[in-house]
């Protein structure tokens, strides 16, 4: 799949799938490579970048969190102004996809 | 995981913002990265194979760099210490360029340093010596500033002197430098002692040109506060000596003596001849008491100019009208 629009949707897989539960960066990815059954291809350190900025603009917050083993995670949560922006989100990626998707239908065959 | 580490640092070492900021993003970065590894290695990947596939899914690190840079800004110095390695690296190939251009860069430096002392030592020192020698330009020793003038020029003459020994001996120790020194910092070596040579003939070259502005700079003003009888006199004592010495030695027909007398006297009687003052000054010598007089009326004049100066910012008046008082007596007897 195109890495570039992947990439353009990264803010809006991670706002959704923290609306599941709070998830640490290494499990975002590896959930992200589950459901999709590896479909996404992307570079995993632009997931970073991702929840930092998100993360800056209010709509998730992240807290470290020590496991039994000693290893440290910084679980992210989703906010209140966070599942504004999601639902704003959604709405955009359906009227993107339909518009995207008729375009297509009408120039089915064409290519 | 000295790997991990490495990339982590090209990672992360030039994030903007607090230091502490950098941390965590340096940790969340590895707990990802030693999970994909865990990953990989139950997947029966062995270590390396499991971190070199974790590493290359995260991606490489400039783009992550760049990536994290865009949400959090970027530190400078880092940033221009990159540069600078990469720069380093390059230039690293091309080592023999540099080193033959520092090289030729150091020796023309030395060379140049010597063709200025040699120089002045020739040229420039012989004359300025004569022109201390005759008074022209005072060396006052109490001076801290030239007192070390004279010393410095003995010192000069010892080097000039000394050349063919000092050239010989820096021939030898380069000599045996190059025989018996073996190993890779050679190169480096000489360089350093070439650019040692440079640093010490540049203080060479800063004392000797210092030796040569300072006095004028200090002894110009004695030249210009001093009684031009005294320069005159002693031109006239030295053309009295030599025509005296030449006419006993015309009488004895000792002709080689007879030239070098001559050549005394017509150099003291050209230098006489091109001092624009010398012409006054032979004139007034024979009113030496009339020139006297007029000295001590000129000092008046200017003592009197000077107090009512002060009278006129004390605001007395009484003082000011008898110091210009003053002043008219003795400016009208310099006037006269």
């Amino acid at each position: 799949m195109d890495t570039e629009l992947v990439k353009g949707t990264l803010s809006l897989l991670i706002l959704s799938l923290l609306t599941r539960s709070s998830m640490y960066g290494y499990e975002i990815a590896a959930t992200v490579h589950r459901d999709t059954d590896g479909e996404f291809t992307w570079r995993e350190g632009s997931l970073y970048p991702n929840l930092h900025k998100l993360q800056a603009d209010g709509l998730i917050v992240g807290e470290w969190e020590e496991k039994e083993t000693g290893r440290k995670r910084r679980y992210y949560r989703i906010t209140a102004k966070g599942r504004a922006a999601l639902r704003e989100k959604v709405q955009s990626w359906n009227a993107l996809r339909d518009a995207v998707s008729r375009i297509l239908e009408k120039s089915d065959g064409k290519a | 995981m000295e790997k991990l580490e490495q990339y982590l640092d090209q990672v992360c070492r030039s994030i903007g913002g607090p230091r502490s900021l950098r941390q965590h993003v340096r940790q969340e970065l590895r707990e990802h990265l030693l999970d994909a590894v865990a990953q990989h290695k139950a997947a029966g990947m062995s270590e390396e194979k499991a971190l070199d596939r974790a590493l290359e899914d995260f991606g490489g690190p400039e783009q992550v760099r760049s990536e994290l840079e865009a949400t959090h800004g970027h530190r400078l110095m880092p940033v221009v210490i990159d540069k600078a390695m990469q720069w380093k690296e390059k230039t690293m190939r091309a080592r023999w360029l540099w080193t033959t251009w520092a090289h030729c860069g150091l020796v023309a430096t030395v060379a140049a340093e010597v063709l200025f002392i040699t120089f002045a030592v020739v040229f420039i020192a012989p004359r300025f010596e004569m022109f201390i020698r005759e008074g022209w330009i005072g060396i006052d020793r109490s001076e801290p500033l030239i007192a070390w003038v004279p010393g410095f020029y003995g010192f000069l003459h010892w080097v000039a002197n000394s050349t063919t020994w000092l050239l010989l001996g820096a021939i030898v120790l380069w000599g045996l430098f190059e025989w018996r020194v073996r190993g890779e910092n050679k190169t480096f070596m000489r360089l350093s002692a070439f650019g040692t040579a440079a640093l010490l003939l540049m203080v060479m070259v800063t004392l000797t040109g210092a030796a040569l502005v300072l006095p004028v700079g200090v002894g110009v003003r004695a030249l210009h506060e001093r009684a031009p009888e005294a320069v005159v006199s002693n031109q006239l004592a030295s053309i009295d000596a030599a025509v005296s010495a030449a006419d006993e030695a015309l009488a004895k027909k000792d002709w080689e003596a007879m030239r070098e007398h001559l050549n005394q006297a017509t150099s003291s009687m050209e230098r006489l001849n091109q001092m624009g003052a010398a012409a006054p000054t032979l004139a007034s010598m024979r009113e030496q008491p009339k020139v006297d007089e007029t000295r001590t009326h000129l000092k008046e004049a200017s003592d009197a100019l000077r107090q009512a100066q002060q009278a006129l910012l004390d605001k007395n008046s009484p003082m000011l009208e008898a110091a210009m008082k003053r002043f008219h007596q003795a400016y009208g007897q310099v006037r006269q």
